[in-house]
């Protein structure tokens, strides 16, 4: 029996590529993701295991804000002198480190990453551990010395003798480059300035008796774990963090970890849509032939093999296809890593291909992938096989039937559709936004896994509809393609599924994304009262100096500066919310309409007074005047009265939850050294917008970290964010869509060869090569554009409801993406043109008469 | 190769003729003849039965007077037209349009109806069919009350006449059948004879079929015999009785140069031992 299975495995070994191929591209990028990912965890372990001190000493990070303050925690530098007197230190460190600087050259261009790695100003203090060395050049040497690191200098064209501005936070000073510094082991990507120690923490802190961190090196004989526990108690662990050397490379590395995460996330996205996509592809494959080798299943059943045996010979044909599929996989898994690590050392991360890593577990996930995938695929279709009676041998097998009824599909289809709808039903009347997301989720995935059993049903009435113009718009062939498509519902149901999923996707994402662009531009031109407002591109604080000069501009009237501040509060309800609060300055009101249910912008911005979300406060059952404890970074805390209740939509944004804000006093106060995140102008009367926007942009010329913007250049902004998670959700259709055209093309090729004496026949009789060829490519237009219309009706339904949560969020507007949505229809249709090309080839290319006498 | 006018049959009388016609497949030692330099004329207006064992060449000769299938050397006409050396695309509408196909199964599109299927070949040429003359022909079938439906909810003799439907619904000027009773009982059989013969006597077409069966051939105005690829024998005017003798003769002893003394075997049996003795005829074969 296993001879017979191996021998039919290889006599359909070309049915099976386009299946096999689909496997490829899951393990690929489930193999791919897991290598880049080890190759950089072990990269990036290795780096910071080297360049960790045997102790760090840090100031304590009590409240971790996800929006950037620019606020430096830092340490006394004597606190180095009391260290170093603890037993069993070798010698202890004042380090200075910053990343709220910005360095520019003399274009007025930062030198720094542009994927959003760090600029670093540093001091120059060379040890056993540093993983630069001096390559060129001399080490710094008093003020207006600096140097640079070599990839940096590669990337921006910087030699020595070249003077670059450093804007930190206590001013913006120049330097000149006297030497160059090169990475010993793999440069994260970042931007580094070493400065002579002596003059660093004056120049990036402000104070001479400053310091980020202290780094500590234990004398011989002494554990890492043992020193900590020493320096804790002599210095107190209250105001400081201590670690370890393993503790700071494993910090180090997830701090990092964050931006790589989101590649593993967004590579494991791909190869689920890729898997998921790719089981409607081998369930087709399986049925298909089975369909076709009905009668040579029904011989074996007629000379004694029992069902058993039967189905377990096309299982072990589908583990095969899995091995098979697998291994090439592995293999492109491993072509695929090598692709991402030479992207991210393009963009100036320093990974090296040849220290890739492939762990144990990447072989045993592909393989899992592969060969787990194919055998739940196979599963259904093998059971038919094995339901195959030994009378099919003898009959003569019509296989252009339709197969069983339906009916199991309709039950089992409307009944998980039905709850599917409830469930979509309920999130859109949900008046809270945690229900109505578990809602949505549930519905989510119960309406597709409803539309895929039902598709099959659905194939009659839509593509009656779909292709009722084609017989009068191509005569026969077109008549013929319709009812080709019409023949094998299930079949078509499982082709257009692996098109429907992808856009389903797309449509309900399209929908959303379109309805937040909506939402914010409503909100925008509701609440946004100033001229102009000056900000980073990605949200992230500048100088105090870049407000001093605004200031100072010609034609200004008015600046409203915003400040970011991580705060943690208790509130009536028992719970502890740790979120960022805002800043401003008390002329808020003309620069922005801010509606309130109770209070006002005075009594919100008062010392000792704060602003709240109405709704998040109505949550946790806060009123106005209650007082709540509000906890600062470092330790600060305040017990703060509410003073208004704001009834905005959007009050609480990403990372800003319940919309706390309070006047920019109280960050000064509670969190100094911090720096602005925007500032919102108005002109002078007698000063036109347009001058106002050349006087600004010619005073921040020299910092290419702000940009002017008006209205409609903020929206275009937000519009721009949002946008980025719109690729990344077209960069999965591209993926989903690929394979569903593998689908396509598998599903026509596969009914060529079923139809071979049909396609004889008709040449026979007289239709054209282009005839048949066009025959072909209507059947998959067809099914394409089936696919399209039942995913993007779904995906409608989906982001209908997606709006409907984020309503709760405060963004009212529902905006439907008309546009993306023809394009899509239009798109498939092409789709399907594409994916017909090959198959109809291969039946124009037929010799007629090999098919009539085909079996 | 040169086709000078003086050769061109007279298109009136012949509706297809082949001069010279070899087929031959694989090449150098082991090639073999299937057709070995033919000459054959198809009148028109006639019912042609072509007979032979297996092997004997009966279907490539179809198929290459039918423009199916290319031919190693020689001349094929259909009517006025040479068809050798003609394109792809002219062969296929020559098909279309002059030629009516029946095959021994699978003769139908199973997505379309039977309506559909009988004019096709015109709706793929975009030609209105001539609503009388298709009508007569449905008549003539008895295909009527059927016209609605699918391939799959016909019996194989309605699937047949439909077949012959289609053949003779755009008026070609030859109707080839490929053992078109060769999936059918005998009574469904003799009713799709019984219609060739029709289509030939009161619609004035031209049948050329393909069959080993005696008794089929029985029907037809005139016999050709093919062994090894060449034409050895033919009958005018056959009963089933004689056609059986001649092939018994092929099988028997090889006497290919053989008499001419057809009608001269015994007319007098009636249709049921012809019957009985095509089968015993088809075991043979």
């Amino acid at each position: 029996m296993l001879k017979a299975t191996l021998r039919s495995f290889l006599a359909h070994k070309g049915r099976l590529l386009l299946s096999a191929l689909a496997i490829v591209l899951s393990v690929a990028f489930v193999a791919g993701s897991l290598i880049f990912s080890d190759t950089v965890t072990r990269t990036f372990d290795r780096l910071f295991a080297s360049t960790s001190a045997d102790v760090t000493v840090e100031p304590k990070q009590d409240l971790k804000s996800s929006v950037p303050t620019g606020a430096v925690g830092t340490v006394p530098a004597a606190l180095a002198d009391r260290v170093a007197q603890v037993d069993g230190v070798a010698g202890a460190h004042a380090d200075v480190s910053v990343q709220n600087i910005v360095v520019v050259d003399r274009h007025n261009e930062s030198v720094g990453s542009t994927t959003g790695a760090p600029t670093i100003a540093t001091d120059w203090y060379l040890t056993h551990r540093s993983a630069v060395r001096l390559t060129s050049g001399h080490v710094p040497r008093g003020a207006g010395q600096a140097l640079l690191d070599a990839d940096t200098a590669d990337r921006k064209q910087v030699r020595i003798g070249d003077t670059l501005t450093v804007q930190a936070q206590p001013g913006t000073f120049r330097v000149e480059i006297v030497g160059i510094a090169t990475f010993t082991t793999t440069n994260p990507g970042a931007a580094l300035v070493f400065l002579d120690p002596a003059v660093a923490a004056r120049e990036l802190l402000g104070s001479p008796g400053r310091a980020t961190s202290i780094s500590v090196d234990a004398a011989g004989g002494v554990t890492d774990a043992e020193l900590k526990g020493r320096i804790g108690a002599a210095i107190g662990t209250g105001t400081y963090d201590l670690k370890t050397a393993d503790e700071q490379a494993k910090s180090s590395a997830a701090d990092l970890g964050g931006f790589l995460d989101v590649i593993k996330y967004v590579m494991l996205g791909f190869a689920g849509i890729a898997t998921l996509v790719g089981v409607f592809l081998i369930v087709n494959t399986f049925s298909m032939l089975i369909a076709q080798r009905t009668r040579e299943l029904g011989l074996l059943r007629a000379l004694g093999a029992d069902r058993r045996q039967v189905r377990r010979s096309v299982l072990t044909e589908a583990v095969l296809l899995g091995l098979a599929g697998s291994t090439l996989g592995l293999g492109a898994g491993i072509g695929l890593a090598f692709g991402l690590i030479g992207l991210m050392s393009a963009i100036g991360m320093n990974l090296k291909a040849t220290e890739m890593v492939i762990g144990w577990g990447t072989p045993v996930a592909a393989y899992a992938v592969g060969v787990g995938v194919t055998f739940v695929a196979a599963y259904l279709p093998a059971r038919r096989a094995a339901a195959v009676s030994p009378m099919a041998a003898l009959a003569d097998a019509e296989i252009a039937g339709v197969g069983k009824p339906l009916r199991v599909r309709a039950v089992v289809g409307s009944a998980v559709g039905a709850l599917g709808a409830a469930a979509l039903a309920g999130c859109a009347a949900a008046t809270r936004t945690a229900g109505a997301a578990a809602l949505l989720g549930v519905g989510v995935v119960l309406t597709l896994i409803a539309t895929v059993i039902a598709g099959p049903l659905l194939v009659r009435p839509v593509i009656r509809v779909l292709g009722g113009a084609f017989p009068a718009l191509f005569g026969p062939v077109g008549r013929m393609s319709q009812r080709n498509a019409l023949r094998n519902p299930r079949r078509t149901g499982a082709t257009a599924a692996a098109l429907m999923v992808g856009l389903a996707l797309v449509g309900g994402m399209s929908v959303a994304s379109a309805s937040m662009s909506a939402s914010f531009d409503q909100q925008i031109d509701k609440t946004l009262g100033a001229d102009f407002v000056i900000q980073n591109g990605s949200f992230l604080p500048f100088t105090e100096e870049v407000t001093e000069r605004v200031r100072g501009t010609e034609g200004v009237g008015l600046v409203v500066r915003q400040r970011f501040a991580p705060v943690a509060v208790r509130l009536p309800d028992g719970k502890r919310v740790t979120t960022t609060a805002a800043g401003y300055d008390p002329q808020v009101d003309q620069v922005a309409h801010v509606a309130y249910k109770g209070g006002d912008t005075a009594a919100a911005l008062a010392a000792g007074s704060l602003g709240m979300d109405a709704r998040f406060a109505e949550d946790h059952r806060v009123r106005l005047g209650t007082v709540l404890p509000v906890e600062f970074p470092g330790g600060r805390t305040a017990d703060m009265k509410v003073g208004a209740l704001s009834d905005q939509d959007g009050g609480s944004g990403f990372g800003t939850q319940g919309g706390l804000f309070f006047g920019i006093a109280t960050v000064q106060k509670y969190v100094p050294g911090g720096q602005d995140s925007a500032l919102y102008v108005n002109r002078t009367a007698g000063t036109s917008a347009d001058r106002l926007r050349a006087n600004l942009e010619r005073t921040l010329a020299p910092f290419p970290q702000v940009q002017v913007r008006d209205q409609a250049d903020y929206k275009k902004l937000v519009h721009d964010q949002i946008s980025v998670l719109l690729y990344l959700v077209y960069a999965l259709l591209g993926l989903a869509i690929v394979i569903a055209v593998l689908g396509v093309v598998n599903t026509l090729a596969l009914s060529v060869v079923e139809r071979t004496r049909e396609i004889g026949l008709l040449r026979a009789i007289g239709l054209a090569r282009r005839q048949l060829r066009r025959m072909i490519r209507l059947e998959s237009v067809v099914i394409a554009v089936f696919g399209a219309v039942l995913g993007l009706a779904l995906g409608l339904v989906w982001g209908v409801c997606t709006q409907r949560v984020l309503a709760l969020q405060g963004m009212k507007a529902l905006a439907v993406p008309w546009g993306t949505i023809v394009a899509v229809v239009i798109g498939s249709a092409v789709v399907g043109i594409v994916a017909a090309l090959l198959p109809a080839l291969r039946a124009s290319r037929m010799n007629v008469l090999a098919a009539i006498a085909h079996e | 190769m040169s086709t000078p006018a003086a050769q061109a049959p007279a298109a009136d009388a012949i509706a297809a003729r082949a001069r010279g016609l070899t087929k031959a497949y694989g090449a150098g030692e082991t090639a073999v003849l299937a057709l070995d330099s033919v000459d054959v004329d198809i009148a028109r207006g006639r019912f042609t039965a072509v007979m032979g064992p297996s092997g004997s060449g009966k279907s490539t000769l179809m198929h290459c007077l039918a423009g199916l299938d290319d031919v190693s050397a020689g001349q094929v006409w259909l009517g006025g037209t040479e068809i050798t050396g003609l394109k792809e695309r002219e062969l296929t509408r020559l098909r279309r349009d002059r030629i009516g196909f029946m095959f021994q199964s699978f003769n139908l599109i199973p997505t379309l109806n039977a309506a559909e299927n009988i004019t096709l070949p015109m709706d793929i040429a975009g030609r209105r069919p001539d609503r009388k003359w298709v009508d007569q022909v449905i008549d003539t079938l008895g295909l009527r009350d059927r016209l609605g439906h699918r391939p799959a909810q016909l019996s194989g003799g309605q699937q047949q006449r439909v077949a012959c439907a289609r053949a003779l619904a755009s008026r070609p000027e030859l109707i080839f059948a490929d053992e078109p009773t060769g999936n059918l009982d005998s009574r469904a059989g003799l009713e799709v004879l019984g219609f060739l013969r029709e289509a030939v006597d009161r619609l004035g077409q031209t049948v050329v079929m393909v069959t080993h069966d005696p008794s089929a051939a029985g029907h037809s105005d005139l016999v050709l015999f093919l062994a090894d690829g060449r034409i050895v024998d033919r009958i005018e005017e056959p009963t089933a009785e004689a056609v059986l003798e001649r092939m018994r003769r092929f099988s028997g002893g090889g006497d290919e140069g053989g008499g001419r003394d057809e009608g001269a075997d015994g007319g007098s049996a009636g249709r049921g031992p012809a019957e009985r003795d095509s089968s015993s005829a088809s075991e043979e074969d």
